[in-house]
């Protein structure tokens, strides 16, 4: 251990370490720009600027290792002066256009021009011009006037993406990044550059120019992409939402998330396909109905088989709770053994940065809650087989389109009923005779458990027509508080849905189940007591950042196996 | 003193003739020495680095880790960029092979089994000349395998960059080298534990490698007697301006800046008096014309003076120089060369320029004389490589030693006069 005094404290820290990560771990933000803690030290911003005793000139914190007895001023009239200088020329060339900017309310240098630059600017000069708009790659946008050559996106590509397709090109104030020729930025990973960048150069071009900041809120969920499960946050306006974003989870996805997570795992929340209120087949056609005539149906039709007759497909897309109160619904009050989950893995599509081949974010979680055959019970190739045969009659499906497999769309007309949970109008919903309209991930608390085993909250980031931000503690964007209904913001468009596992603990009621939940947590602290690897688990230890589970499942890695 | 480095031989850049006279003995006799021999040889002289900062020679190869796994290498720095310096192209063209000798000295003595000659991109010819030296010299076994018929094996490749002034530095050198873009290293780690390829390397100048031969030959007390004591040895001054014979000198060091330009270079132009005197390439610190006695060449003298030594590039301004006008130049120089990596001297070079500018059209203001030195002193010790210095210093020296030239090139304001009539 080595002693060193910052700002007059003394702490005893890592010899190993760099000023900057000793004082980070101590809770003291050296401000930075070009500086990240999962990519190589580059020294260009110069923000860092420290005085040490016994130094002849101040010292970069990123690039001076710490000794002990070593002395930092980080707050010196020095050090202020080169951090104020070190603003001033950040700022000259900057084109200073944050009002269309995207980044700004989120913005390295706007943040440190408040914190720490003068205010006002001596440079009376044309600032240099530089290109504009530029197509880095499919997904991203780059402006290189408002780039401050920190190289952290280089850096990235270079060192996490494995992509080396970025470089400086000029010199001087008039160095522009751009990509090698015949190459673009393109990588599986390319969007995490946007968060990286300090400033607004590398923009979404998915996202651009759709919300300011601060029109949004931002709730803490997880990716339901693959089964890492990596940890994200959900941007809504207007009870809509436009962007996700990684959340740093060192156990799991570091600092980043895939394109395909980022892009394409959001879009049906808001989507026209949306399902709003229960619907049951009246005539051969699915009719809107209110959710007590749907339960009631269902509970009546359901009366109707032998248990033998009928089967449950859980959701490796559903919540660990949802599945849970699912397979008590299926196994003790309807009384069937047949229960099972469909996997989705896409052979191949995996890599050893984040991605995994189960396409799914819950498979484990789903069948350590129990959605598995019990003693005796079918599989999920039993349950087709008997479809197949006529000897199951009646299925009752959660959160999966299941009939967007060929080989399971092939049977399910053979089903004297089919009962279906799902947030949107697909395949197996058109073949149904009951469908709840259920919550999406982004509607609804509970957790998910991935590939490693650790078990990782959701929570709700769009409402539903029975929920209110404010009074169910929603996070809250700047519209959000101070909207009125006479705004056009001030009217969102909210769906009739609820979470799989209310409407499943309701089926049961209505069959004559005696426990009822009020909440998610409910319904986990429930499983905490019943299921040996959630013993001792509470939402509150889940926290932020999951917890593990004491897995029975060998095909779990106890370990994280992400290396980056 | 007769000239060592530069002596008056005619086609002494062939091998025949180097060996005639003297030539490649050194490199024998040292190879009956111990490395450890050579390298204490070198450090007793006293050699000084003749690449800018004067840092002695013997000390900096002792940095080399004996005990390694990895392969060391010497880079010899003939990037030769910075303005009033010329004097490593004399030696590429007059005495290649003594380069060369040395190099395999340095080699020798530090383990070092390949060593690369860096020559700035724009020197076409002087490249040609060095490669035909070279070939030469691999012709004749020094160079290669068994050098000598010893144990002894190294090989010297010729590397020519592409152009950019930050090339020179050190650590821009070797990414340069390995084809990275031509951006400085921050240090530490520095390049004895961490150079080119990631392994242990030293990096010289042309200049100072070509002293190493005559160290050996003649022993290191003659050779620390030989001018200034604490900087002794031999120096090519390259004198340009206003002077009668502009051109390179050889010297030993501790020779009066006034001597130099009287007495080596014919006296400036039509007998004129002189404003002002860099000594040693454009990034030291300026000089007035009425300082100059007493000031020699050699780094305790021009350090008292308030400048350096640098690369010895006496550049003389005569009484009728615009100063503000070189100043404007050498400010887009480092603007123009700044490799754009950090902050302070991506954004800082520029905008000097740019304030320049406006006291070269005289619309300069008052407070711009202020500006002027703040940007230079936030530029000044916050940068990655001392190019951002290189860039401050002229500025600086220039507001302490020639305020009025700026106050003279202030636009005069505008003073409203209020008449009290109203049209
Ligand atoms: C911007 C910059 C340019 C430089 N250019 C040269 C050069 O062209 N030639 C050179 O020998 N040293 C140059 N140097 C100095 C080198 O970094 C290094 O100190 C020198 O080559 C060491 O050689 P020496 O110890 O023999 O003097 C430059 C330094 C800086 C900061
Ligand atoms: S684009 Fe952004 S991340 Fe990349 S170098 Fe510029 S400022 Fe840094
Ligand atoms: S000081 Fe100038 S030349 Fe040196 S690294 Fe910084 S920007 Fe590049």
């Amino acid at each position: 251990m080595a002693k060193i005094t910052v700002d007059g404290q003394q702490y005893e820290v890592d010899p190993k370490l760099t000023v900057i990560q000793a004082a980070a771990q101590q809770g003291i933000e050296i401000p930075h720009f070009c500086w990240h803690p999962k990519l190589s030290v580059a020294g260009n911003c110069r923000m860092c600027l420290v005085e040490i005793e016994k130094m002849p000139k101040l010292a970069i914190a990123c690039a001076t290792q710490v000794a002990d007895g070593m002395v930092v001023k980080t707050k010196s009239e020095k050090v202020i002066n080169a951090r104020e200088a070190v603003m001033e020329f950040l700022l000259i060339n900057h084109p200073l256009d944050c009002p269309i900017c995207d980044e700004a309310g989120e913005c390295k240098l706007q943040d440190y021009s408040y914190k720490y630059s003068v205010g006002y600017s001596r440079f009376e000069h044309d600032k240099v011009h530089k290109p504009k708009r530029i197509e880095l790659g499919p997904r991203v946008m780059l402006d290189v006037e408002r780039c401050i050559m920190c190289s952290r996106c280089v850096r990235f590509s270079d060192e996490i993406a494995k992509q080396p397709v970025l470089t400086f090109t000029q010199r001087g104030d008039h160095v522009v990044l751009t990509t090698f020729p015949d190459t673009q930025l393109d990588n599986p990973y390319s969007m995490n550059v946007i968060e990286l960048c300090p400033v607004g150069a590398l923009t979404s071009r998915d996202f651009r120019f759709k919300s300011r900041v601060w029109e949004m809120s931002s709730t803490e969920s997880v990716c339901n992409g693959c089964a890492r499960g990596c940890n994200t946050n959900i941007w809504v306006r207007n009870n809509e939402v436009l962007r996700l974003t990684p959340r740093f989870n060192d156990d799991v996805n570091s600092y980043w998330m895939c394109d395909e997570g980022r892009l394409n795992t959001f879009k049906f929340v808001n989507s026209e396909k949306r399902l709003s209120g229960p619907f049951v087949k009246k005539n051969g056609a699915l009719t809107r109905v209110g959710w007590d005539e749907a339960i009631a149906e269902a509970v009546s039709q359901l009366k109707t088989f032998k248990k033998s007759e009928m089967a449950g497909i859980g959701s490796a897309y559903a919540t660990n709770e949802d599945n849970y109160v699912f397979q008590r619904l299926m196994k003790e009050t309807i009384g069937t053994k047949n229960v099972d989950v469909v996997p989705h893995v896409k052979e191949g599509d995996e890599d050893d940065i984040l991605i995994r081949a189960d396409k799914t974010p819950n498979m484990l979680g789903a069948t350590e809650v129990g959605v598995k055959p019990a003693d005796g019970g079918l599989s999920l190739k039993g349950i087709l087989q008997g479809i197949a045969d006529g000897g199951i009659k009646a299925l009752y499906v959660l959160e999966d389109d299941i009939a967007s497999i060929p080989e399971i769309a092939a049977v399910l007309p053979n089903l004297q009923l089919l009962i279906v949970h799902s947030s949107v109008q697909n395949k197996t919903t058109e073949m149904a005779d009951v469908v709840f309209s259920c919550s999406t991930y982004a509607e609804k608390h509970g957790t998910l458990t991935n590939f490693q085993g650790r078990v990782q909250r959701i929570r709700p980031a769009v409402s539903t027509i029975e929920q209110d931000r404010a009074l169910d503690g929603f996070s809250m964007s700047r519209w959000d508080k101070f909207a009125s209904r006479n705004d056009r913001w001030g009217r969102p468009n909210k769906r009739d849905a609820r979470p799989s596992w209310r409407i499943a603990s309701a089926v049961a009621s209505a069959l004559g189940a005696k426990t009822r939940y009020n909440t998610a947590e409910d319904v986990f602290q429930e499983m905490a007591t019943r299921i040996p690897a959630y013993k001792g688990l509470s939402y509150l230890k889940v926290g932020s950042r999951g917890a593990m589970i004491q897995h029975s499942s060998k095909t779990v890695s106890s370990r994280p196996t992400v290396s980056v | 003193m007769e000239n060592i480095i530069l002596p008056n031989i005619p086609d002494l850049h062939k091998i025949d003739v180097y060996e005639l006279h003297g030539g490649y003995k050194a490199l024998r006799k040292a190879l009956e020495m111990k490395p450890e021999e050579v390298t204490d040889e070198v450090k007793k002289s006293n050699l000084r680095g003749r690449g800018g900062a004067c840092f002695p020679t013997g000390l900096k190869w002792t940095f080399m880790p004996k005990q390694t796994m990895k392969p060391k290498y010497l880079c010899v720095n003939g990037d030769e960029s910075e303005p009033g310096t010329f004097k490593d192209r004399q030696i590429f063209e007059f005495n290649p092979h003594l380069l060369i000798e040395g190099t395999l000295i340095a080699c020798y003595a530090m383990g070092i089994h390949t060593a690369y000659i860096y020559i700035r991109g724009e020197y076409g010819k002087w490249v040609k000349m060095m490669e035909k030296a070279l070939a030469d010299a691999y012709a004749k076994r020094y160079v290669g395998t068994q050098i000598l018929g010893t144990g002894f094996s190294t090989e010297i490749v010729i590397h020519k960059g592409a152009g950019a002034y930050i090339c020179g530095e050190e650590s821009a050198l070797m990414n340069s080298l390995e084809g990275e873009r031509g951006y400085p290293r921050v240090k530490p780690p520095f390049p004895a534990q961490v150079g080119v390829w990631g392994c242990p390397t030293t990096i010289n100048n042309v200049e100072t490698i070509s002293n190493v031969p005559h160290i050996i030959n003649n022993g290191w007390e003659w050779y620390s007697k030989i001018g200034a004591p604490k900087h002794p040895g031999p120096i090519l001054v390259g004198v340009s301006g206003h002077v009668n014979k502009p051109g390179v000198y050889e010297m030993p060091t501790g020779v009066p800046l006034l001597d130099i330009i009287n007495k080596y270079a014919g006296g400036v132009i039509d007998g004129k008096s002189i404003k002002a005197v860099i000594p040693g390439g454009s990034s030291t610190p300026i000089l007035r014309g009425d300082q100059l006695d007493g000031v020699c060449m050699d780094a305790d003298s021009m350090k008292a003076a308030g400048s350096a030594v640098g690369t010895a590039g006496v550049i003389v301004m005569d009484e009728d120089t615009d100063l503000i006008q070189v100043l404007t130049r050498i400010a887009k120089f480092y603007y123009h060369e700044s490799c754009g990596q950090c902050t302070p001297c991506r954004e800082g070079t520029g905008w000097l320029w740019k304030i320049m500018k406006k006291f070269e059209r005289s619309e300069a203001r008052k407070e711009d004389i202020d500006l002027l030195l703040d940007i230079a002193n936030n530029v000044e010790g916050n940068t990655i490589c001392a190019l951002g210095d290189a860039a401050a210093w002229p500025i600086q020296a220039m507001l302490r030693r020639f305020r009025d030239e700026f106050e003279k090139r202030v636009k005069p304001e505008i003073v409203r006069v209020e008449t009290g009539a109203v049209a």
